[in-house]
């Protein structure tokens, strides 16, 4: 019994914690939009369904269509881009690979916010990259690369390629290298044999990877309030507008619902998953 | 066997590709030139004027204020977290437990910041400083928590068994064996949460009340209330320190263990 | 001499698994004593049951008359060596080895001057600053040991201590190891899946299989007259011949029958009665091998042979024979030079032979144990 006493012990104060701070107030988002909005701002009192069924309008439909089509064509994206580099970073000698390691990861930590908006200012009217597409004639001069869904395509495969490099990476290196010598020598040629033992071989690290880009990425609100325009609008951002602008926090509450069901929707196919083959765990700690 | 140069050329633009903004950023903020498009020469001006805005200091002052309170706490709350994960791994509690200290690190921050507002306005807690400390702790617990879980796993757990065996009871194991074999994860996860609530903007945007600015609140509000080249000197403090940060914990997160062989 | 160590009818289950089943175990002060059996046989759990890392669900474990079996590893007068050492990084080796006096609170300056002596005994003084990183497999080992020595338990507990070492180190720490039981006095009970080192250190054996023990004795006894099936085939090579008892050639031998082969003679140490059927086990290299019939004598048994395998090993050869339908195993040590004489080959006829008294008869035998004996594969097709 003083076994189960200790367990209680060390576990009690981050799960208590956790179920305060994060398990109740998720929660009380679900709850919340089941209730009217108050005029003044704030919740208003009863219970009503009206709040969800204001969502079955064509506005909403379009923003959670395009913030599903964003994320997938980020995820996709940050895979193209994340394989090759796993690959070639797990080839490297172990000092290579560190440093290289350490390069993925720097500009991870340097601040979200710097980041967007350093780019902000490369792809303004006034920025270098307008400027040297004119010059190579790739654009006009009134072309205009800010405030559109491709501008915060391209922040987000920026934000979130870091996260997908980390699990592929150490995917790859767990990878046993020979046996794409065994393909070759029984007669695939190289893009073959990528294709039919590399990227089964890794797949642990592809759904880790698929989870953590395609999942914030759902989430998305800085970035296409910074770069993105009126027509790029994300689940986020009407969220936020309802939050601070329009003060309709049920309003908020019956997005953010639609928000957790997308994100609970790959996950609990993950675990589906998961349940069917025995375990087979994502380490999201790999690479940490 | 001829390997293709693709995966090659694509890791280099890659590297590129994530370089170059900062690059840019960094160089533009000694560019004497309000528009970041053309050259002026080389100037420290924006510098100084950043030291002469209180807002920024003040919401300097808060975010430090926030980040140590927050690293402390966390890091204790992650501790135990980890150790009890690692003990008790099979037993069911743990199952659920690993579950809700995983799960923080997958939802998108603003379903985590919409959450902590509703739940403070309907406590009726006021919005300010504490809230955000109180939003903080809740994210980097997990964090904490699967850093120093890696450290112990690596562990060969006949160390513990050798120290009960030489006669020690379960504080002096805890004292004389596993914290100072945990200090180089502690300190890794500890740098880590004070770098993520150093950082963080979208949960502490949703918390922070009307008086209390961090750092990267007052960032953004510049960013969006125009593109002033004084947000360039900034970052590129801010990139200076974070990397400095960076590259103390990497020296500390390698592992004694791993050491000499 | 007593018991010192004493373990009474103790079983141990992890799950579906029965890792210890009622063994009662006694062991000598003084004694080095060793556990031998292969991988699970549950060695490492009696190990762990006498140093307070497992609880038996049933049994006592008694230490000096004093019964330990509910007190905690940290309590116990015994010490550990652990297979991977567990050294501990962050301490110097001078730290590691005081580790024990000082969760103690001896005075300093006794710890200094016992330290010191360690040292001393183990030769490793002008490295006593360094870490186990920087430290080899054998330092590695004789830090875990005058670790586990300076706070001088009752009994010293060895878990396959030089299974992580190759072959040559291996054998010197044999010999250190031997000279330190010698020097010390300790009692030392000793766990390993390997024969030769239990055979050459130990007072005493124990063999385990499955959580139970087959058989306890000195090296001689068990290689010599081994109880069971599993011990004759574990330890050396052994071959298995199944008969009835005919009759008895007074009070110490009797005769025995056997499908195929001639009457056998044996030694009879069980007093059976004529009509019980029990296995016969005679070692290799107890039997002889020549193609000259040798001289009959009422204590020899002699059959005739064809031979099937023939493995050539420099100072000795091992021929497979088969004789009235058995196939029989010789181990031939080779006296003289060996090109002097007209080997024996495949195919060739042959006469085996061997002494009534070395033979012996096993308690119980288990078919599937012939296969711990190592043997050529059986021929695939004919001539």
């Amino acid at each position: 019994m003083r076994k189960k006493v200790r367990e209680g012990l060390l576990t009690s104060p981050s799960f208590v914690w956790l179920c305060l701070f994060f398990l109740a107030p998720t929660i009380l988002v679900v709850v919340l939009a089941f209730r009217p909005p108050d005029p003044y701002g704030g919740i208003g009192r009863g219970w009503t369904l009206a709040t969800i069924r204001s969502l079955a309008n064509p506005y909403y439909l379009a923003i959670a269509w395009r913030t599903l089509w964003i994320s997938l064509v980020t995820t996709a994206a940050c895979l193209l881009l994340a394989v090759p580099s796993g690959y070639t970073i797990a080839r490297a000698s172990q000092k290579t690979r560190n440093f290289l390691m350490m390069l993925v990861i720097i500009p991870y930590w340097t601040s979200f916010l710097i980041r967007i908006f350093a780019w902000r200012s490369l792809l303004h009217p006034e920025g270098l990259i307008k400027k040297a597409l004119v010059a190579l004639g790739l654009v006009g001069d009134q072309a205009s690369l800010l405030y559109n869904s491709g501008s915060v395509i391209l922040v987000n495969v920026y934000t979130f390629l870091p996260f997908a490099i980390l699990p592929l990476y150490a995917a790859a290196e767990k990878f046993d290298f020979r046996l794409l010598e065994a393909a070759r020598d029984l007669g695939a040629k190289p893009f073959a044999a990528f294709r039919r033992v590399f990227l089964p071989g890794i797949r642990r690290g592809l759904l880790t990877a698929v989870l953590v880009v395609f999942i914030p990425s759902l989430g998305s609100y800085v970035i296409p309030d910074l770069v993105g325009g009126p027509s790029s609008e994300m689940l986020g951002n009407k969220i936020a507008q309802r939050v601070f602008v329009d003060r309709n926090l049920p309003h908020a509450s019956a997005l953010s619902v639609i928000l957790i069901l997308a994100v609970l929707a790959p996950l609990a196919v993950v675990l589906f998953m998961q349940r069917r083959k025995g375990k087979v765990e994502i380490n999201l700690s790999e690479g940490l | 066997m001829r390997r293709s140069r693709l995966p090659f050329v694509v890791t280099a633009a890659v590297l590129v590709f994530f370089y170059l903004p900062i690059a840019i950023l960094v160089v533009n903020s000694f560019n004497a030139s309000r528009f970041g498009g053309s050259w002026q020469g080389f100037s420290l001006k924006w510098y100084a004027r950043l030291l002469h805005e209180p807002e920024i200091w003040t919401a300097a002052r808060n975010t430090l204020l926030i980040a140590s309170t927050v690293t402390a706490v966390s890091l204790v709350l992650g501790t135990c977290s980890a150790l009890a994960l690692h003990k008790f791994a099979k037993s069911r509690l743990q199952r659920a437990h690993y579950l809700l200290i995983y799960t923080p690190l997958v939802v998108p921050e603003i379903l985590m910041g919409i959450s902590l507002l509703m739940a403070f306005v309907a406590a009726g807690i006021h919005l300010g400083l504490f809230t955000i400390f109180l939003a903080h702790v809740t994210f980097c617990i997990s964090f904490v928590a699967l850093v120093v879980l890696a450290r112990l796993q690596d562990f060969d757990d006949a160390i513990i068994e050798a120290a009960q065996d030489l006669g020690a009871g379960w504080w002096a194991v805890t004292r004389r064996v596993l914290l100072p074999m945990l200090v180089p994860g502690l300190a890794a996860g500890g740098l880590l949460a004070f770098t993520l609530s150093v950082d963080d903007f979208v949960i502490t945007f949703f918390v922070a009340g009307p008086g209390s600015t961090t750092l990267p609140i007052r960032v953004y509000s510049m960013i969006k209330h125009g593109a002033t080249p004084l947000i360039n000197a900034l970052s590129t403090i801010l990139l200076v320190l974070t990397f400095t940060t960076v590259t103390v914990s990497q020296r500390l997160s390698r592992s004694p263990l791993r050491e000499g062989t | 001499m007593s018991e010192f160590l004493d373990f009474q009818g103790v079983s141990k289950r992890f799950g579906a698994i029965q890792a210890v089943d009622q063994v009662s175990l006694e062991i000598k002060k003084g004694e080095f004593f060793s556990l031998l059996g292969p991988s699970g046989c549950g060695k490492t759990t009696m190990l762990r049951l006498a140093a307070g890392f497992e609880q038996p669900d049933s049994g006592r474990v008694f230490l000096d008359g004093r019964d330990i079996t509910d007190l905690p590893p940290n309590k116990r007068k015994v010490n550990t060596i652990f297979q991977s050492y567990a050294l501990f990084p962050h301490l110097t080796v001078r730290e590691n080895i005081a580790f024990g006096l000082e969760i103690a609170k001896r005075p300093k300056k006794e710890i200094g001057a016992e330290v010191g002596a360690m040292l001393r005994l183990i030769q490793m003084e002008d490295q006593a600053h360094k870490k186990p990183a920087q430290l080899s497999g054998g330092q590695k080992q004789r830090v875990a040991v005058a670790r586990a020595l300076i706070n001088k338990p009752q009994v010293l507990l060895l878990d396959e201590p030089l299974a992580a070492l190759d072959l040559k180190l291996r054998q010197r720490m044999l010999i250190e190891l031997d000279m330190i039981h010698d020097e010390v006095g300790i009692t030392f009970l000793y766990v390993t899946h390997d024969q030769g080192e239990a055979m050459s250190l130990s007072d005493r054996i124990a063999v385990m299989d499955s959580g139970r023990i087959e058989q306890v004795g000195t090296s001689a006894e068990i290689y010599e007259t081994p109880r069971t099936s599993f011990v004759a085939a574990f330890i050396g090579d052994a071959n298995f011949l199944e008969g009835k008892v005919t009759r008895l050639v007074d009070a110490e031998y009797c005769r025995l029958s056997i499908a195929g082969l001639p009457e056998v003679i044996c030694f009879n140490d069980k007093s059976i009665v004529p009509g019980a059927s029990l296995f016969l086990s005679i070692r290799p290299e107890k039997i002889q091998i020549s193609r000259d019939k040798p001289e009959t004598s009422p204590l020899r048994n002699i059959m005739p042979a064809k031979v099937e395998d023939v493995i050539y090993l420099g100072s000795t050869t091992k021929y497979w024979v088969r004789s009235g339908g058995h196939r029989l195993q010789v181990l031939r040590q080779h006296f003289r030079f060996f090109l002097d004489e007209k080997p024996i080959r495949w195919k060739d006829d042959v006469w085996v032979w061997w002494h009534g008294d070395d033979g012996f008869m096993l308690d119980r035998f288990r078919s599937g144990d012939e296969k711990l004996i190592s043997a050529p594969p059986q021929k695939v097709g004919e001539e």
